[in-house]
């Protein structure tokens, strides 16, 4: 009920209203023929009465003879004394009018051949007013009596008494159009307004902020929701900004000491191993010195292979030679520590600019190892192709795949950043990030980098 | 006749510690040395040493690039890195510069000399922690078959599959086969061990790979 509340509210003010303007319709063709059939009867009675009446008057006249004059004196009596609204006259069988009530010049302008005589009927004057008019034969005295009404005089004040059908569909119309204006200006833009919010990707999407066809109160709310989604939208790129900042800083860190080691330790202990195998080599092998010496050097030897290994996870020195054989040396040790098979197609001439090589490099990591972390992947192959500045990495695994996400910033809250950050690498240098199935039915993610694919 | 040698590196305790292990040789002699690139490039210039150990990572020129100049101006003189990298790429990219020999600063002073040696009698040298497998690998390998050989050639000049298989008009996974072939007989776990172990076994020459 409350769901569809604003439909029910329309569809309740709608129906009454149709039914007041129906019904104010009806009332209305009622009335009018019911004053139709009033003033109907009224003019027949009239006109029969006053025909009857000088009939009988007329029979009584013959058996006393009158002259002319005596019998129109008569007429005059019959006729005289009626005061009543409307008029009525006697005409002869050529529409002279013989004797009339005051007034009854209209009677002649409405006269016209043809009128039925018996009963009445609706006759429009020349200057459009609508009459009832009923014509009597007075017996055989060759006269008629003629009676109208005229609607504006006599029924007028019933009419305008009486305009409560008109006000119902007055009514009725007012209802239908505030139920349209309410649509129009209301639901309809409330309706479209809660679509967009409920598709709106916030920090994405920035709503339209005004709509011309609303009630105020939506547009107030439209302009409220932009300002909302624009803050969004700034706060989003800023946090991109932060992303990128630390990435960034986090990477020239780690290089800045993966440098320090192997251009400080690393070469101290080498150092100390050279001066450890030449005081051995003086030495008697016999002597306890030496077993000493030689803890040492074993000591040495292993310190260096570990700040090697700090190195190469922090970052390894290799990536200079460029991401096709940083590619080839990467594929390799991953391949042996992780016992995987990684074949690597590269197709690709074009030097790629540091960042790019190091978001490949980094991407590569990640994902060969989830390959073989969650997806239990025994085979892992990578393909990268350059054409005209652009790049292609894709990589691909025999392993179980998964449903790839609608959003990896889902992924990021839900605690599996792997994906989120090879997403954030690609399109801090401009790429895009993209993951599928692959043939093997394992995943298959796809990094196209270049001044197309560009999103900023 | 001794064997001159020049010692490039940018940290003086490495070159104390080498300086002594090439003392002890009676038929090596350190003719000079340098702590950058520069100054290096210098020296192999005006002594024309018979082995130049060159050090990757230096200031101003690096190693690599040392090497392929001297390559570049036909210099008599053998480059061998002398390096704290281990990774292969570097053994592939530093033969490919014109290196004859690749050993890591952990090395002993027998390996040292031995490898003077042999990059002087024009052999090649690697090191063995570089690669492993060059190392505990008996040489029971089964020969290459001529197709196997051109595409391990091929593949070692950096060309892809998709090229390969282009240029000796075979399918892509022809060429793949191949490959997997090439790493079972050899025991090669990758290309770049393949290459290195190839020219370990003699299948192929250093001229070959690197052209």
């Amino acid at each position: 009920m409350r769901r569809h509340l604003l439909i029910l509210l329309t569809v309740a003010i709608m129906i009454p209203s149709f039914a007041a303007l129906v019904l104010g319709g009806i009332g209305l063709v009622q009335h009018e023929r019911a004053m139709e059939r009033v003033a109907r009867s009224y003019v027949v009675d009239i006109a029969e009465s006053v025909a009857s009446r000088l009939d009988m008057s007329w029979s009584r006249a013959r058996s006393f003879p009158l002259n002319d004059r005596e019998r129109f004196l008569r007429l005059r009596q019959v006729t005289w004394g009626l005061s009543i609204p409307g008029w009525v006259a006697v005409v002869d069988v050529n529409g002279t009018v013989l004797v009339s009530t005051a007034d009854a010049e209209v009677l002649r302008l409405l006269w016209q051949k043809g009128i039925p005589v018996g009963s009445a009927i609706e006759v429009d004057s020349r200057e459009g007013e609508k009459y009832t008019l009923a014509a009597f034969p007075a017996g055989d005295t060759g006269w008629y009596v003629v009676a109208a009404v005229s609607w504006d005089k006599l029924m007028g004040p019933m009419m305008r008494f009486n305009r409560w059908p008109i006000l119902v569909g007055l009514i009725g119309f007012l209802g239908i159009v505030s139920v349209l204006a309410l649509w129009k200006w209301l639901v309809a833009p409330l309706r479209v307004l809660g679509n967009e919010v409920s598709s709106l990707q916030l920090g994405k999407d920035i709503p339209q902020g005004d709509d011309p066809s609303a009630v105020f109160e939506i547009r107030r709310l439209r302009q409220v929701l932009e300002q909302l989604a624009r803050g969004a939208v700034e706060r989003a790129q800023l946090m991109k900004q932060y992303v990128g900042d630390i990435v960034r800083v986090q990477e020239e860190e780690r290089s800045r000491i993966a440098r320090e080691i192997h251009d400080g330790p690393l070469q101290d202990v080498t150092a100390l191993i050279h001066q450890i195998r030449l005081s051995r080599m003086v030495k008697d092998p016999k002597n306890e010195d030496t077993r000493h010496l030689e803890n040492a050097e074993d000591g040495a030897i292993h310190a260096v292979s570990e700040m090697r290994a700090l190195c190469d996870e922090l970052s390894p020195p290799w990536l200079d030679l460029g991401l096709s054989q940083a590619l080839d040396e990467l594929t390799e040790r991953l391949s042996r520590h992780l016992g995987v098979e990684i074949p690597v197609e590269v197709d690709c001439d074009e030097e790629l600019p540091a960042d790019v090589t190091l978001s490949f490099f980094r991407v590569v990591q990640e994902a060969v190892h989830n390959s073989v972390r969650h997806g239990r992947a025994s085979r892992v192959s990578l393909r990268l192709s350059c054409d005209n500045g652009k790049a292609l990495l894709e990589i691909a695994d025999d392993g179980t795949g998964f449903e790839p996400p609608g959003d990896f910033e889902e992924l990021r809250v839900r605690g599996h950043r792997g994906l989120a950050n090879m997403s954030e690498r690609m399109s801090l240098i401009g790429g895009k990030l993209e993951v599928g199935s692959s043939d093997e039915g394992g995943t298959l993610i796809r990094c196209k980098w270049g001044p197309t694919s560009s999103s900023a | 006749m001794a064997i001159r040698v020049i010692l490039a590196d940018d940290h003086p305790l490495t070159r104390a510690g080498l300086r002594d292990y090439i003392a002890k040789e009676r038929d090596l002699v350190l003719v000079g040395e340098a702590s950058d690139g520069d100054e290096a490039w210098d020296l192999i210039e005006r002594e024309r040493p018979d082995v130049a150990l060159l050090d990757i990572r230096m200031p101003g020129e690096n190693g690599v690039s040392l090497a392929r100049r001297i390559k570049e101006s036909s210099l008599p003189v053998i480059p061998v890195m002398l390096t704290s990298f281990d990774a292969q790429q570097y053994v592939m990219a530093s033969l490919r510069a014109g290196a004859r020999g690749y050993i890591l600063k952990t090395v002993t002073p027998e390996e040292l000399s031995r490898a003077i040696r042999v990059v002087a009698r024009g052999g090649l040298y690697l090191d063995g922690e570089v690669a492993r497998s060059i190392e505990d690998g008996d040489s029971a390998f089964e020969s290459l078959s001529g197709r196997e050989r051109e595409v391990l050639l091929y593949a070692a000049r950096g060309l892809s599959s998709k090229e390969i298989a282009k240029d000796l008009i075979i399918s892509e996974r022809t060429v793949q086969t191949h490959l997997a072939s090439i790493y079972d007989k050899l025991g090669a776990r990758n290309k770049t061990e393949a290459m290195l172990l190839a020219l370990k076994y003699g299948i192929v020459a250093l001229e070959e790979l690197i052209e």
